[in-house]
């Protein structure tokens, strides 16, 4: 809301210079989001909280400046001229809806000028950024911008049988509003109809109608000042997507005893500018009237929050400042700065959501000034704990990082095609009811979404090496329940090994993912446990000959692999590209248990002999079939089993390929003499032959 | 004179049997080294020279070594390999020395040949990097735990009692039009509805429920607004939640954690300001600001003019807390007369940007390698 300061004038003999009562009032709890000088002086941009209607009108923020600079609040008590003609007499007021509409009241002023409106006015509704129109529509913008509360004028000619009629809306009932539109409306909306209530000429606290509109050949105006009920009001606007001045204040919780004060100063401004006859008194139809509630302050609950305490002058100045009339009614009245000290406060209609002792102690506390209570650090009281994975994850983490992978975050709004890409069946996506757009309908039914989305990123930015992970969630739907899982998603395209000064290059491959996997892998593998082990298969969007299924112990961890090229040529990625995806929670379990289950084990006394068994065999069969052969023959000084050289081609008969298999002997007893090595490997030889049909190359 | 000095024989084989015939020994041969070295005068010599004493196989120091040395009985050994190790060092400083005499230049030339060129890199191994706003978050987390805060996370995916309800907004409350929320599609007969979290306050109420006070958790995590995106404004974004609350929490308590915790992110020089506000679940709330970190709070420009950052008011508005509204202990079955406390909200994501300079909030969610390198 637009403050213009020589307008707050007008209610308190404010001295501070703008800037320092934008700061003041900024502390105070009205944030003041610039401070302009204009043509028309300087205006404040009052940034007001949904819970300070009473901060939507000049005299409200006038009643704040009155508080912080200790100021006294010039009252408002227009008393316009009358004639002898009462206004009960020429309308009536039937209010059939006294949940929507608390109090209406009307006035009317025959025989006015409708004329343009005189500079003063238009510059502060030019300075308020509000449009002039005639005098009598501005003087009621004037109003509402003055004390906070809104009215609507309406051509009291036009008004059938000179009767109004507030009542709910009818099922589908149709009206055309002030700004041309044609509305529609549902039975929780209050309308204002005129007659036998069977016509609509205005949407109770939003917006009037049009055809009883306020035009230049307008004689006689009935003035309508009322109260809406809050909760209505924003269900109104929320059903019509309508947004005006008026639904701001009423939605927000507008004073009911305004209403006759505003209708009244409204009367008094069209007398002045426009002229005519105001007819005596009012109509007042007011079944909301409620009774002033009490509430207490005590210095003890005051302390209790705050941990600081406010002097007696102070806390009885803001009150009083701020309308809540506060009288001391503990027994030690008259001991300044009793421990007991109790005010018993009446709330002020304005400020219907100062209910509770706490909205008190917030009044006293914004006053008084929040850095004037001391700040300190609390006593910690127990330990502090990470989140249960906290270690692990970060394990985890620096490990990829340590790979050569970039962390990555994030949006997990994809579109359905995308997600249906990827989604396993049997899968129900958590889509939007309302989403932005059709791009970002769903939520991620599994990381490789967006992983495949960064890595198309940075292909298409000229970025054809990357590495990439993210430690996310996926989001799917078991009936009504949603579940989100914790997961790790790595995606990785390009080089492995870009060409350097020492180095060849080299391209990423399967072989570079499983690595990475069984890196991580290590963490989880121990005495007890096997770590990662893979198995054959694995999703369609993986291409078939290179993918992978990951398990973990006996549960199915995840699936890693190369993109199929279908998918890939869909995605426009036009190189190879490898992904995978593991379940976090049970790996981080897995490393915490192998953790726990890390024991020292003594270095070795005696050397180790490596032996080298150059293998030709069949495709098909695989260095895990001759590992666990070899393993089978329970030789406990085979320490360990490696693969280090895969041949195919040339000397290599087709359909076989070559293996060379190194196998390290050790003992912890003995050095292991040339003879023992040769028994060893004689076993080894016998059962791949036997087995695997292997035959040894001359190496 | 003795025999001249036998290379190839052990010293036994040579009749030597004290440590004064071994000094003496020692001695004749560092003679004969002497005489030779008159003898080199060219570049030539002194590889001959270099090889005869030198040499690897059959220079006279490994003869030494491996016939009289290691061949030595027990009682002489420590005798002569100490002759033997002053004798090596005195052959090698002296060789060095007549080697610069006859070779001038020749040290450099090798030095120059084999010197590293410092400006060229190493063997780069290609390391990855933590994303910025997990490493924000970290840092966060690290200050709140200094000081007794636990982590806690809770699902993205709300039902509107924690999103709303608990946090003392019910429907139609004037905030709920400030933060616009997704819902999730749900099957027909869907015993709730489902939205995704505008905030991470559900877990104020989710954490309270399983535990009684005192409380101390911070909460990071995603949430969400339906908002159009641009360069401040994406529909996710992270925040992280604070929670205090204790029978002894006071309003002091609340600035004191906040200023600690401004202190420790942004430096202690950084001023705090505490602005009253209004959030439904909060009171008294506040809006929290520290003194602008580009210009020092002073709103102007080092070049001149206005700071665009603060925009010339020195502040910068950091984020909404408050102390706990009692409201929100009925939720929860706390008993508001009893217990106090504070709460918080804090946009991670407008942090990283202050601190790092960054424009445009997408930067961090479009994940472009040379982004994510930036901040390893």
């Amino acid at each position: 809301m637009k403050v213009v300061y020589n307008w707050l004038k007008d209610f308190v003999d404010v001295t501070a210079a703008p800037q320092e009562l934008a700061s003041r009032l900024a502390l105070s709890g009205t944030n003041i989001g610039s401070v302009e000088n204009g043509p028309h002086g300087v205006v404040m941009d009052a940034e007001v909280g949904s819970n300070r209607p009473d901060c939507l009108g000049h005299y409200g923020i006038a009643r704040e400046v009155g508080a912080i600079h200790k100021l006294v609040l010039k009252p408002v008590s227009p008393k316009p001229a009358e004639s002898k003609n009462k206004v009960s007499d020429a309308v009536k007021v039937e209010i059939q809806a006294p949940e929507l509409c608390g109090r209406f009241t009307a006035r009317v002023i025959r025989n006015v000028k409708i004329q343009p409106s005189p500079k003063w006015l238009k510059d502060r509704l030019e300075a308020s950024g509000v449009a002039s129109i005639s005098n009598v529509v501005d003087i009621s913008n004037y109003v509402m911008l003055e004390l906070g509360h809104a009215l609507h004028t309406f051509d009291y000619d036009k008004v059938r049988d000179h009767k109004i009629v507030v009542r709910a809306a009818k099922l589908k009932e149709k009206m055309r509003t002030l700004d041309g539109v044609e509305r529609e409306f549902d039975p929780g909306i209050c309308m204002i109809s005129d007659g036998d209530a069977s016509r609509a000429i205005g949407i109770g606290g939003i917006m009037g109608g049009a055809e009883t509109e306020i035009s230049f050949s307008t004689k006689n105006v009935l003035i309508e000042c009322a109260w809406f009920d809050p909760v209505a009001i924003r269900r109104a606007t929320r059903f019509l997507k309508l947004h005006t001045e008026a639904s701001t204040r009423f939605g927000r919780g507008a004073d009911p005893e305004m209403a006759e004060l505003a209708s009244r100063r409204c009367a008094e401004l069209i007398l002045q500018l426009a002229g005519g006859e105001l007819l005596a008194g009012v109509v007042d139809v007011y079944p909301g009237k409620r009774a002033p509630k009490k509430i207490q302050v005590t210095r003890k609950e005051l302390l209790r929050v705050m941990g600081a305490d406010v002097p007696d002058k102070q806390i009885e100045a803001s009150l009083s400042a701020l309308g809540f009339a506060p009288v001391r009614v503990d027994h030690n009245r008259g001991a300044e700065g009793s421990l007991l000290a109790a005010w018993e406060c009446a709330q002020p209609p304005w400020r219907a959501e100062v209910e509770r002792e706490i909205d008190l102690i917030e009044e006293i506390a914004r006053i008084y000034g929040l850095d004037k209570f001391p700040p300190r650090l609390p006593a910690a009281r127990q330990g502090a704990a990470r989140l249960p994975h906290h270690e692990a994850e970060t394990r985890l983490r620096e490990r990829l990082i340590g790979l050569g992978y970039c962390e990555i975050v994030t949006i997990p709004h994809v579109a359905e095609d995308r997600d249906a890409l990827f989604r396993p069946a049997n899968v129900s996506p958590a889509r939007l009811a309302n989403p932005l757009s059709e791009e970002a309908s769903v939520l991620k039914s599994t990381g490789i979404v967006t992983m495949a989305a960064a890595l198309e990123w940075n292909l298409n930015h000229g970025q054809r090496n990357a590495r990439l992970f993210e430690i996310g969630r996926h989001y799917r739907l078991q009936g009504d329940k949603s579940v989100e899982t914790p997961v790790l998603t790595i995606g990785g395209t390009g080089e492995a090994r870009e060409k350097g000064l020492y180095d060849s290059p080299r391209e990423f491959s399967f072989a570079d993912l499983k690595g990475t996997l069984d890196a991580l892998g290590e963490l989880a593998a121990g005495r007890d446990a096997r770590g990662l082990e893979w198995s054959n298969g694995g999703p369609e969007w993986l291409h078939a000959a290179r993918r992978g299924k990951v398990q973990l112990g006996k549960g199915e961890l995840g699936v890693a692999g190369q993109l199929a090229r279908r998918v890939a040529d869909r995605l426009k990625l036009r190189q190879d590209v490898f992904l995978a995806e593991l379940e976090l929670d049970p790996l981080c379990a897995a490393m915490q248990a192998t953790k726990a289950a890390w024991r020292y084990q003594r270095l070795p006394r005696f050397p180790a002999v490596e032996r080298d068994f150059s293998l030709l065999l069949a495709e098909g069969i695989t260095f895990g079939e001759i590992k666990e052969s070899i393993s089978s023959l329970n030789i406990p000084e085979v320490v360990s089993i490696k693969a280090v050289d895969l041949f195919r081609g040339k000397n290599v008969p087709a359909g076989n390929y070559s293996l060379l298999v190194r196998v390290t002997f050790q003992s912890r007893e003995v050095t292991l003499t040339d003879a023992q090595i040769n028994h060893f490997a004689g076993k080894i030889i016998s059962v791949l032959e036997h087995r695997h049909n292997a035959q040894r190359r001359a190496s | 004179m003795k025999n001249p000095p036998n290379f190839g024989l052990s010293l036994a084989d040579q009749g030597i049997e004290t440590p004064q015939q071994v000094a003496s020994l020692f001695t004749t041969v560092r003679q004969m080294f002497d005489d030779a070295a008159l003898q080199v005068s060219d570049e030539s010599a002194l590889a001959d020279w270099r090889n005869a004493w030198l040499g690897r196989r059959t220079g006279v120091l490994t003869m030494i070594g491996d016939n009289w040395l290691k061949k030595a009985p027990a009682s002489l050994r420590g005798d002569v390999g100490k002759q033997f190790n002053q004798l090596k060092l005195y052959v090698e400083t002296k060789f060095e020395e007549h080697r610069q005499r006859i070779e001038p230049g020749a040290e450099e030339a090798v030095l120059t040949r084999e010197r590293v060129d410092l400006s060229l890199p190493g063997v780069i191994h290609p390391i990855g990097s933590h994303h910025l706003i997990s490493q924000v978050f970290q840092e966060i987390e690290d200050i709140f735990f200094s000081i007794g805060f636990s982590v806690v996370d809770g699902p993205e995916i709300e039902t509107p009692y924690y999103n709303f309800e608990a946090l003392n907004i019910p429907e139609f409350h004037p905030v709920r039009d400030d933060m616009d929320t997704f819902y999730i599609d749900l099957p027909k007969g869907a015993a709730r509805p489902l939205l995704l979290r505008t905030h991470t306050s559900p877990m104020q109420i989710r954490t309270m429920e399983k535990q009684k006070p005192p409380v101390r958790v911070i909460v990071p995590g995603k949430v969400y607004r339906r908002d159009n995106p641009d360069a401040t404004h994406s529909f996710m974004f992270h925040q992280v939640e604070g929670l205090a609350v204790d029978t002894d929490i006071t309003f002091c308590d609340f600035t004191g954690t906040i200023e600690y915790f401004v202190k420790q992110f942004f430096g202690p020089s950084v001023k705090t300001r505490f602005r009253p506000s209004y959030f439904p679940f909060t009171e008294p709330s506040v809006e929290f600001d520290v003194s602008c970190i580009f210009c020092g709070g002073s709103g102007n420009a080092a070049g001149g003019g206005t700071c665009s950052k603060c925009k010339g008011a020195g502040w910068i508005e950091l984020f909404g807390a408050g102390m706990v509204d009692p409201a929100v202990y009925g939720f929860v079955n706390y008993d508001a007369k009893k217990v106090s406390g504070f709460a918080f909200g804090m946009g991670i994501d407008r942090l990283a940007m202050l601190r790092y300079g960054i424009d445009d909030i997408q930067v961090f969610f479009q994940n472009d390698v040379r982004f994510l390198r930036q901040f390893p």
